[in-house]
């Protein structure tokens, strides 16, 4: 944060990893360090392309109630089965967390605020918020980097399974395999779905000779 | 407010004509956010406001989108040339902050929190909405603001108000008088204010 007491950017200047389906994320509360509600940007490259990975705010972290503010362009939001067109200027306040969402663009260039919060509790950062952002240092070969965030994420929200899956892949291809193994069985003690997940999970490669992975892993 | 979801466009948002051209548009008390504030401020006119000249009392991280048009900030004296798409963020809340619109029809969005502390509504929302209303539907609104919120200083300061606008004299009088003695510095302001100076304890 600059000594001046505020900070001014363009969405272009925020600049983050591309996500998994291919819209260009800009993570405004990270580059700022807002620390009192989530936001971040989704702009589409193209028409058809997700602007909004299909989630609900119900598992994970949970209980988020989101407001999407379309900023240019034009999608289709299809929330529990239904579509629902929205241009620029429009909002949509999704309330309930356990509703399935998604979008794709249906123009060049549309760009879409995701605003976020949990009614009732203090702001914390979503764990998810950590890990892209782990595994882009990691696919860059800084593991080190990787697991470095991942305790981060772990002090925000300790006993976390996600965190501590997450932590565990990290530390597994930085060669911690000590730590990787602990963790995982943590993970997997609060969440048994993280055993199948780490069955075929390549981060796992390094470990996975190891008698106590087959352990941690055997159903 | 039930739904699992909801939509609304700016242009289905409410306008209230707030000083200098500035319109508000209240955007959480539409729609019951309960996690963060969110507002429209809308200047049809170059030069006026769309964003009041104020610091941020509440103690609130301020974040401001510039969504249609061209604002100028100025931001403790510093001037800043906003197109639309532009992100201006305040950490600070002694920052001196101001905006106006460069172009017809400018809208900016602002969004606020605490860092360290769950969301709760600020008060002037119910009693900016009340303002734009005769008195017995803006007690009405001060009413629910209190309903939701509890009986904090400017709202109760904003009910007596109404009630002697109204000409509900007692009422006014007994909110007034428990207004002063939750926030002190509403005595202050009803001395200036011509239906509640008598009233003042």
């Amino acid at each position: 944060m600059s000594e001046r007491g505020w900070e001014v950017a363009a969405l272009e200047q925020i600049v983050g990893p591309r996500a998994r389906h291919g819209f260009d994320w800009h993570p405004v509360r990270r580059h700022f360090g807002i620390a009192s509600f989530g936001v971040n940007a989704n702009v589409a490259r193209e028409a058809g392309d997700v602007v909004v990975d299909e989630h609900d705010e119900a598992g994970g972290d949970g209980g988020q109630e989101e407001l999407y503010v379309v900023l240019r362009g034009r999608a289709k939001f299809t929330l529990d089965g239904e579509d629902v067109e929205l241009a620029a200027g429009t909002f949509l306040f999704v309330r309930d967390p356990a509703v399935k969402r998604g979008a794709v663009a249906l123009e060049p260039g549309t760009a879409l605020l995701a605003v976020g919060g949990r009614p009732g509790e203090a702001f914390v950062p979503s764990s998810w918020e950590h890990a892209r952002f782990a595994v882009e240092l990691s696919e860059r070969g800084d593991n080190e980097g990787a697991v470095r965030l991942m305790e981060q994420a772990l002090a925000e929200r300790p006993e976390h399974a996600g965190n501590l899956y997450n932590l565990a892949c990290f530390e597994s291809l930085a060669g911690r395999h000590e730590d990787a193994l602990a963790h995982l069985q943590r993970s997997i003690e609060l969440d048994a779905a993280y055993r199948g997940y780490a069955r075929d999970d390549d981060d796992f490669a390094p470990i996975r000779a190891r008698p106590e992975f087959e352990r941690l892993v055997a159903t | 407010m039930s739904a699992a979801y909801e939509v609304l466009s700016l242009d289905e948002l409410d306008r209230v004509p707030v000083a200098e051209g500035l319109e508000w548009r209240p955007i959480r008390r539409r729609l019951g956010i309960r996690s963060f504030g969110t507002n429209a401020y809308t200047s049809e006119r170059v030069g006026g406001w769309v964003v009041e000249e104020h610091v941020e009392g509440s103690g609130h991280e301020e974040l401001y989108v510039v969504v249609s048009g061209r604002a100028r900030f100025t931001l403790d004296g510093e001037e800043l040339d906003a197109p639309a798409g532009t992100i201006v963020f305040l950490p600070e809340n002694d920052v001196t902050r101001k905006a106006v619109a460069e172009e017809e029809g400018t809208t900016v969005l602002a969004f606020g929190g605490w860092p360290d502390r769950p969301f709760e509504p600020s008060q002037w929302e119910w009693y900016f909405e009340a303002s734009e209303h005769e008195p017995e539907r803006a007690i009405e609104i001060m009413r629910e603001g209190i309903a939701e919120l509890g009986e904090r200083g400017w709202l109760l300061y904003e009910l007596a108000r109404h009630e002697a606008r109204a000409g509900r004299r007692d009422h006014a009088r007994e909110h007034l008088t428990k207004a002063v003695e939750l926030e002190p510095r509403a005595a202050e302001r009803a001395g200036g204010d011509e239906h509640l100076r008598e009233l003042l304890p």
